[in-house]
């Protein structure tokens, strides 16, 4: 009884923590989920974004500007590898996956370049966590307030772009690429849109972690790819993907739970060297599932996805 | 008007199995009229609407609608002209996207696009209003995924899609022929409604000679990536299935079967 007290109260205890951490993070898994779900291309960038977000985050506070300002060059730097990605895909007929890894292995050699080093501690320099009346700077409380509003305004905006004329375009392009540019929709225009928005909120993501940690590491990417599918794959799993109000909402639900059930993993004495393979694993239960379920009826189609 | 000036493309050029799909194809379709495109399997009638629509681009040749030179437009640039529905039903809706939201998408056919909502009331009456001509019921369910329709609904719902804004130039190819006879029946009556109605200038691809001499003021055939035959006028109003069918050197099931 009393261990299993310990581990909970172990966890209850990380739960603002996680929490702060999860909002953050959910706008990587918001940055896989859109290629992904949205363009029908699956997307590695992200893994390389995160860092770019956070190295040219970093450099910006490093010189002196204010944290806002250090978020917006890093959703630039962002969006430029995401329109790279696509335009390889695109100009190239590379398959995306391929060209999403070759972005990502480069991205690793640019991020050191652009730092100059390995990793950059920006602690002390104001952050945007900061301004949140009656939290004191560098808690929990205001990380959760700040990623929190920034999240919800994403989503209602996001709501409200795919559903105007461009945004409805935009989805065309992933349903039937075909019949989208039988419409006059500009593959190119959308794709290359599409995915640098995508790696613009990877690379938010990467930046907020910096503000909040207090240093950059071009480590940091590792990982968050698998972390952000399974979040992703939690997401739908709750809130559904029927609707594009429920699609949009699965990146922030799943990231919430995911990163609560890593930390009650890590509390009931999980060892964190194997958090990896707890992922992967689950991830690939999620998407087996589908087949798993229908083994007795007919093989479904397979999933087509660009090439 | 459209016009095809010795179209030439070549597929897999230099190597053995070499195909010669367009062999310096020209044809002339005046506005207005409404063409039944004939011709055996291979015979390059797919690749001459891909040619026209940009799916397809020429070795050499020219194609002009309303007098425009398009020869190297991409696709997405000759939407605002040319309106096209597929022989697979799949291939012509966004599949994972409303009814409504396709509509939208039709109606939105080559016109700048912009940051206002898409789906407004006063759209989504129109679209109710028109589907209601189909008489399949799809104006209740605009808020159906596309691919929750069979097949017969998508193929009606791809031909509203593709006359709704009366395209310069309308590409049917074989677009009934996935149908069951009697969903065939009603698209193929819902194709003449409309091309009548607007007076589109049309290109309809069958293997169906029953359709080939009830429809349309002229027919086409070709044959090895050319035209072979035009009837046009008073010789398409008496032109009969065993006239057609003795025009084609090999006479294939298919089309004894679909006649
Ligand atoms: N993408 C392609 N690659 C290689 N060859 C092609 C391609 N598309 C068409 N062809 C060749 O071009 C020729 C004409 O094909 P096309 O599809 O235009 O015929 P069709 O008249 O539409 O025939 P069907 O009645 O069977 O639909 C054929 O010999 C075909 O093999
Ligand atoms: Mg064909």
């Amino acid at each position: 009884m009393d261990t299993v007290y310990t581990v909970i109260s172990n966890f209850i205890a990380l739960v603002p923590v996680t929490l702060a951490q999860s909002l953050i993070l959910s706008f990587i898994v918001l940055g896989i989920m859109l290629p992904f779900r949205m363009l029908n291309f699956p997307d590695l960038t992200s893994e390389g974004a995160f860092p770019l977000g956070g190295c040219v985050c970093a450099l910006s506070l490093a010189g002196g500007a204010p944290g806002w300002l250090a978020i917006l060059a890093a959703m630039a730097a962002g969006f430029l590898a995401g329109s790279c990605t696509a335009f390889v895909h695109l100009r190239f007929r590379i398959h995306t996956l391929l060209a999403g890894i070759l972005m990502m292995t480069m991205l690793y050699s640019i991020n050191l370049r652009l730092m100059g080093k390995s990793n950059l501690s920006v602690y002390g320099t104001p952050t945007i966590f900061d301004g949140v009346p009656f939290a004191e700077p560098g808690f929990p409380v205001s990380k959760i307030v700040v990623a929190g509003l920034l999240g919800l305004a994403v989503y209602c905006l996001l709501n409200l772009y795919f559903r105007t004329e461009r945004g409805t375009a935009m989805r065309a392009v992933g349903s039937n690429p075909d019949m989208a540019e039988a419409q006059g929709i500009s593959i190119w225009a959308a794709t290359i849109g599409g995915v640098g928005l995508a790696g613009a909120f990877s690379a938010t993501s990467g930046a907020l972690m910096v503000q909040s940690q207090g240093f950059a590491d071009v480590n940091m990417g590792i990982g968050t790819l698998i972390n952000g599918l399974a979040a992703l794959m939690i997401g739908e799993a709750i809130v559904g993907k029927q609707t594009l109000r429920r699609q949009l909402a699965a990146p922030f639900v799943g990231a919430i739970v995911y990163y609560q059930l890593v930390s009650l993993c890590l509390a009931a004495g999980m060892p964190p060297t194997d958090l990896k393979l707890a992922t992967g694993l689950f991830v690939l239960a999620m998407l087996a599932l589908p087949t798993l379920k229908r083994a007795r009826g007919p093989m479904p189609a397979r999933e087509t996805i660009r090439e | 008007m459209l016009e095809i000036r010795s179209a030439r493309k070549v597929f897999y050029r230099g190597q053995p199995d070499e195909k010669i799909a367009l062999n310096d194809l020209s044809l002339t379709l005046p506005t207005g009229n409404f063409a039944i495109v004939i011709g055996s399997n291979g015979a390059g009638k797919s690749s001459m609407l891909n040619a026209i629509s940009g799916a397809l681009m020429l070795d050499s040749g020219k194609i002009l609608i309303n007098g425009d030179d398009v020869t190297s437009m991409p696709v997405h640039k000759r939407a605002s002209r040319v309106a096209r529905v597929f022989q697979d039903p799949m291939k012509g809706t966004a599949a994972s996207m409303t009814v409504a939201e396709n509509m939208l998408l039709a109606e939105l056919r080559g016109k700048k696009l912009g940051f206002s909502r898409g789906l407004n009331a006063k759209r989504l009456a129109s679209y109710r209003e028109r589907l209601s001509a189909l008489n399949l019921g799809l104006e209740n369910r605009l808020e159906t995924r596309v691919e929750l329709l069979s097949g017969g609904q998508r193929q009606s719902l791809s031909l509203i899609m593709a006359t709704c804004d009366q395209p310069d130039l309308l590409l049917l190819d074989e677009h009934t022929a996935a149908l069951d006879p009697r969903t065939a029946d009603i698209v193929m009556q819902a194709t003449v409604r409309a091309v009548e109605a607007f007076n589109l200038t049309t290109l309809m691809v069958t293997h169906n000679m029953q359709h080939a001499v009830d429809f349309g003021h002229s027919v086409v055939m070709l044959d090895a990536g050319r035209t072979r035959l035009e009837i046009i006028g008073a010789e398409k109003a008496e032109v009969t299935i065993p006239k057609l069918i003795g025009h084609f050197g090999l006479k294939t099931d298919r089309m004894l079967l679909a006649s």
